[in-house]
């Protein structure tokens, strides 16, 4: 309802509870501050960034809860990545013997097994980026129906995809690095069990 | 032999086993952790409420305690009421306000609760004395370290503050008495407290026998819900809000962690699955050899079937215990970041460790390594024994 109306309704007269001020983008607004609250009699001026702070605490700690969650999620992945290049690797004891007896340098292996597993870490990542969509999706129309809010609790931007297929490409490098590290420093008889 | 040949096999490969179960450890800790959030919570706050032995709460109508300035009028009627109920042992009215104290030219804010020192429920005394005078007043660490004051010295307390004259309702020299922890208090709260007849003098006609909360010890053997229902039917001024009740409410408020708790729990527990279940199958492709042999030499597929289902709950059993430590230390951290919530108890804990938690954690790992194996037990079983012998020959 209109101000007046509510004013009336209630019997509060003409009060508010608070206003708020737009400025002009050139106004100072550290200036414009000072001069309200020298005058002010009954109220206090605050700058609206410090306002958001302060009640934004809440969504503070949440995010900082997020970011540490997050934190235990890459170190989970993480390991599950090199676990999972080890093995995909040490099947292929036999092969990689081969191809050392025929002479193919330690290095091309190794390379030949990174880029296997960052095209692996690529292909994971953008079924993850699928999946973090359709996640993003479910977990903004269940909470926004649960709190009656429009608010997007979870968003996908592209930077945060970008982070993401980032960071499993490195990780999943470097798993591959780890994994055949081990297996080209055996000397090629051993891999085939001689 | 089965356990023998189990352990022998998980030896031969120790990196890709030690990974193995490094990876189920970190699913494992935060397994624990979001069962310990997911149940942890509800149980700390019941913990909270209980602590101090009282069973229902009245509050202003349609609300909760102290989640408005709304009080509850006619403190003594309301009393006399409640004691002609044979199941109520004691109420303990309490009225809260916000209080400043002038100390060294500066102006400290923080809250006071007027409360019944010989019944009151709110804090506990650490030194000194209690407020068993109307001039004194009990405050806890965070203020005292704030107004940088000892016991016995005199405080200038003010409250009932009008933004629009800028004056108080009442101002009060008490004297300060003790140091208390208040128990339902947050830790960067400022608190005191003093008798509920002082608060009321202090902040004048218009608080006049009014509470903020009423807390209510009912008679042992009594049933605290038909108590509350009771005072509903009695007493139409507010809302009588039992343990369960407000246990229920506070599910309601904090849902959003308990549904992350089973959504991260489940999501941990399917990728310890699954990285155990990739590790036995690549595990059982590599014997494929060895296995034709021993069913060729007259092992039973059962035998070969248990064997790697052991394998598997090894590794699982191997990286909950090792998680366990693990997901205390992490629960411990993410605890600390949970507890600077604004207006959070401090008695509260998000990660309360349970040993109901840690076996259903172990229970569901124990569970899913048995599932993980019998995928791989079942190919493993299941292969042709002259086929598998012929190919390892040529191999």
């Amino acid at each position: 309802m209109h101000l007046d109306q509510l004013q009336s309704i209630s019997g509060y007269g003409d009060r508010v509870d608070r206003f708020a001020v737009a400025t002009r983008s050139s106004a100072n607004v550290s200036r414009l501050l000072k001069e309200i609250n020298d005058v002010a009699f009954g109220f206090r001026a605050y700058r609206s960034r410090d306002i958001a702070v302060e009640t934004s605490r809440t969504f503070q700690v949440v995010s900082r809860f997020h970011r540490a969650i997050g934190v235990i999620t890459i170190v989970a992945s993480s390991l599950f990545l090199l676990c999972i290049m080890v093995l995909k690797v040490e099947e292929r004891r036999r092969d990689i013997a081969a191809l050392r007896l025929m002479g193919i340098s330690r290095w091309s292996i190794v390379k030949s097994i990174i880029i296997e597993a960052a095209l692996v870490a690529v292909l994971g990542s953008a079924l993850g980026v699928l999946l973090g969509l359709i996640g993003s999706l479910i977990v903004n129309w269940h909470y926004q129906a649960l709190y009656h809010t429009p608010l997007e609790f979870s968003i996908v931007t592209p930077e945060i995809v970008g982070m993401s297929v980032l960071l499993s490409l490195v990780l999943g490098a470097a798993a591959g690095v780890l994994a055949s590290l081990r297996l080209v420093r055996t000397p090629p008889l051993v891999l085939l069990g001689r | 032999m089965r356990l023998t040949l189990a352990r022998a096999a998980l030896i031969r490969h120790r990196a890709r086993t030690l990974l193995a179960v490094l990876g189920v450890a970190v699913a494992a800790a935060m397994l624990l952790d979001m069962v310990m959030l997911a149940t942890g919570m509800r149980e700390s706050f019941r913990q909270l409420l209980v602590s101090r032995g009282f069973d229902i709460r009245l509050a202003p109508k349609g609300t909760l305690p102290f989640d408005t300035d709304a009080t509850i009028p006619s403190v003594s009627a309301i009393t006399s009421v409640l004691r002609s109920n044979p199941d109520v042992r004691e109420i303990s009215p309490v009225l809260g306000a916000a209080m400043h104290i002038q100390a060294e030219g500066r102006d400290i804010s923080g809250s006071v609760l007027g409360i019944d020192p010989s019944v009151q429920g709110d804090y506990e005394l650490l030194s000194g004395k209690d407020v068993s005078d109307p001039d004194a007043i009990v405050v806890n660490d965070h203020l005292l370290n704030q107004l940088r004051a000892r016991m016995g010295d005199t405080l200038n307390v003010a409250t009932g503050y009008d933004p629009q004259t800028r004056t108080y309702s009442g101002q009060r020299k008490l004297v300060l008495s003790g140091r208390v922890r208040f128990i339902y208090g947050a830790a960067e709260q400022s608190s005191g407290a003093v008798r509920r007849e002082t608060l009321e003098a202090m902040e004048g006609g218009a608080r006049r026998d009014r509470a903020s909360l009423f807390m209510i010890r009912v008679r042992s053997g009594a049933d605290p819900d038909r108590v509350r229902d009771w005072i509903e039917t009695y007493i139409p001024t507010v809302s009588a809000i039992s343990i369960a009740t407000a246990i229920a409410q506070v599910d309601q408020r904090l849902s959003y962690f308990r549904q992350l708790a089973v959504i991260l729990g489940a999501v941990s527990l399917f990728v310890g699955f699954l990285l155990v279940t990739t590790l036995m199958t690549v595990s059982v492709n590599e014997r494929t050899g060895e296995i034709a042999v021993m069913r060729a030499i007259g092992i039973s597929r059962e035998h070969i079937v248990e064997q790697i289902v052991v394998e598997g709950v090894a590794i699982s059993v191997a990286g909950a215990v090792l998680g366990l430590g693990l997901g205390l230390v992490t629960a411990r951290y993410l605890n600390a970041i949970l507890s600077a919530f604004p207006g959070l108890p401090t008695a509260i804990d998000f990660f309360l460790f349970q040993p109901q938690a840690a076996w259903s954690a172990l229970g569901l790992l124990i569970i899913s390594g048995i599932g993980a194996g019998i995928y791989p037990a079942w190919r493993a079983a299941s292969l042709p024994i002259s086929e598998s012998l012929r190919r390892e020959a040529i191999a």
